[in-house]
């Protein structure tokens, strides 16, 4: 079977992979810090997050965006319901993830358990909780399931790879092997150290895409061609960060001639790391559509030409993300 | 006038009645609403619920005092439809049950944000309800000492207290002087706060009872039915006798400083719960068992009436 006709589990059913478009690997749709849903100032009015949320998704695919992979996993605001409608509406396709990460974010359900001791959720516990989001649906908490999830997405602290963590990189890697669904890596303080820990449980380097390659550590480090040179994907997905932990946009069209150079146009992802709607924390309000808008003219008047940002956009995700 | 906040509104603390001081309609740890296990129909929990509230209500049981924290499944709405249709009176807390039930948003916030928080629900109300809550909940987390976080609850929390003029609930009383250090700092008086699951089968022999009431603070005899006598005992229970004794002597050492609930789950929410075991106990069993070991009726409606009604009144 061709990666084209592949099928991607989109919040709306099965699409095929060839109908997804240029796909934007690494957004958030709603986002919401764990906790904020309880915060006495915070009120969440759910027609203003969805004619927000569909003014940004109307404005990506006028730019010629086709897909949003919100992956922020099970418990960062996902809404299967507000996504369903907002894909009817706005006609993008939404792959929604399971999975969660890295340990700050989880409650204490994984962490302290009420058994004596309080041992965490060892790798084994994720990967079905993880591998049944795929197999019989995302749970809205406490009421049912819906779509299949289209990816699994974890992360490792910013601090460095905690016991949990590692519990979590191989109990994702176990569900995206179990279920043939990709897995989506945020590297924490060692992005080929992060990527090793899932290839040991025998994931295929090119079922996983691994995040954060634009930070400067990483870039300093060299991670973004070790990873492409093991065969995962590199996702440059801070498209238009402008701070002190990412490289400008001029040195992510670098990193983006110097991978397709080495012959690893094959390994390259884009995307923004938006945040739609952000509860709770800061979040990130550039627009899905400046990776179109702005980072495709200046990569293209860099000197990339059309194939192989036609094979970014398109290809890559449409070989990463159909279930194998 | 005395009153105490019910999730249907103020009562005047005359109309309690009976009350279980530390209860829970349902728990779950955070993170717990994700896995299907666990999961039940509203169906199934108004099943299980209401029954035990209406025995409860039957027994002449008058308040219910849900210690649920914030992020454990604490579902107001949910505890005003039980109430109404009860007619128990439930009263819901502010808080945490301990730091490590504290999800991030809340982890990182400020004292200061979190006084916000515990006041805005006590003075205001909870959510969108306008449910306000009676008593704040604040704990250890596991593994026996208090984390910072821990403590940054217990300050907040105490700060609410003394402006919003409710009291604390304490899950667990062990390591309990950095708690009354804090308590003290803050100006918030002892006799606010109830340390609680100081007679559990894991935590008593570690819980220094008598000094907490030597510094004017409450001591919770409140896991009373968590019992090695159950056919599946939890691995905090206890063996019933030895909790019975412990509760009298304390009571003889240090009068109108105990208090008595059963810490059930009428349906948990994230965890299998304790077979047999549920708010009624108090009537089926340690109420029978307290007038056996000679207390007199005055004596058990002080323990179980008047103290709650004195420990839950509002003062500010």
């Amino acid at each position: 079977m061709t990666a084209e006709n592949g099928m991607v589990n989109t919040v709306l059913g099965p699409v095929p992979a060839g109908e997804l478009g240029v796909v934007s690997v690494h957004e958030a749709l709603l986002s919401v810090l764990p906790g904020a849903e309880y915060a006495f100032d915070i009120r969440l009015d759910r027609a203003e997050v969805f004619e927000t949320l569909a003014a940004k998704l109307t404005d990506y695919r006028a730019h010629g965006g086709g897909t949003i992979v919100d992956s922020t996993g099970m418990c960062h605001g996902r809404d299967l319901p507000l996504y369903e409608a907002l894909s009817r509406s706005t006609g993008v396709h939404i792959v929604a993830s399971t999975g969660m990460g890295p340990q700050e974010m989880l409650g204490g359900y994984f962490l302290t358990p009420q058994t004596n001791p309080p041992t965490p959720w060892p790798a084994e516990k994720f990967a079905d909780l993880f591998a049944r989001e795929v197999t019989e649906g995302m749970v809205v908490p406490r009421a049912e399931r819906r779509g299949a999830a289209g990816l699994v997405a974890t992360a490792a602290s910013r601090a460095g790879r905690t016991a949990t963590d590692e519990s979590l990189l191989r109990g994702a890697a176990r569900a995206a092997l179990g279920t043939g669904a990709a897995l989506s890596v945020r590297y924490g303080s060692d992005a080929v150290g992060d990527l090793e820990i899932v290839l040991d449980e025998r994931l295929p380097a090119g079922r996983v895409v691994v995040g954060g390659l634009d930070r400067r550590d990483a870039v300093a480090a060299g991670a973004h061609r070790e990873i492409a040179r093991r065969g995962a994907y590199v996702a440059l997905d801070h498209v238009g960060a402008a701070d002190d932990d990412h490289v400008t946009d001029g040195e992510r069209v670098a990193l983006v001639a110097e991978l397709t150079g080495a012959g690893h146009g094959d390994r390259v992802l884009l995307s923004v790391s938006a945040t739609g709607k952000s509860v709770g924390e800061r979040g990130n309000h550039r627009p899905f559509s400046y990776l179109l808008s702005a980072f495709i003219p200046l990569l293209a008047g860099q000197g990339t030409d059309g194939a192989d940002i036609r094979r970014i956009l398109v290809d890559n995700p449409r070989e990463l993300l159909p279930a194998r | 006038m005395s009153k105490v906040n019910t999730v249907l509104g103020p009562v005047a603390a005359e109309e309690l009645g009976i009350v279980a001081v530390h209860e829970h309609i349902g728990y779950g740890m955070p993170g717990s609403e994700l896995d299907t296990r666990w999961w039940k129909t509203p169906e199934e929990r108004y099943a299980e619920t209401v029954p035990k509230l209406r025995a409860f209500h039957r027994h002449g049981g008058g308040t219910f005092v849900d210690a649920t924290g914030i992020c454990n499944g604490r579902d107001v709405d949910y505890y005003r439809s039980l109430s109404a249709k009860t007619g128990v009176h439930i009263v819901a807390c502010t808080g945490f049950v301990g730091g490590d039930t504290a999800l991030p948003f809340f982890a990182r916030a400020s004292v200061e944000y979190l006084t916000a928080q515990f006041t805005h629900e006590i003075a205001v109300g909870i959510g969108s309800s306008g449910a306000r809550a009676g008593v704040i909940k604040v704990g250890v987390s596991r593994g026996g000492r208090m984390t910072a976080l821990d403590k940054k609850i217990y300050r907040a929390a105490a700060r609410a207290a003394v402006t919003a003029g409710v009291p604390v609930l304490t899950h667990l009383a062990i390591d309990a002087e950095p708690a009354v250090a804090i308590f003290n700092e803050e100006g918030l008086p002892l006799d606010r706060v109830l340390f609680g699951h100081a007679d559990d089968g894991v935590n008593h022999d570690k819980t220094r009872h008598g000094w907490i009431a030597a510094q004017g603070g409450r001591v919770g005899f409140d896991t009373f039915g968590y019992e090695t006598e159950l056919a599946d005992p939890p691995f905090w229970a206890r063996p019933r006798k030895d909790r019975l004794n412990h509760l009298l002597s304390f009571m003889s050492d240090y009068p109108g400083k105990a208090l008595v609930s059963a810490d059930a789950n009428c349906s948990p929410l994230g965890w299998p719960g304790v077979r047999g075991h549920t708010v009624n106990y108090i009537f089926e069993q340690l109420i029978p068992d307290l007038a056996e070991a000679g207390l007199s009726a005055t004596a058990i409606r002080r323990l179980l009436a008047d103290d709650p009604a004195d420990f839950l009144t509002i003062r500010n």
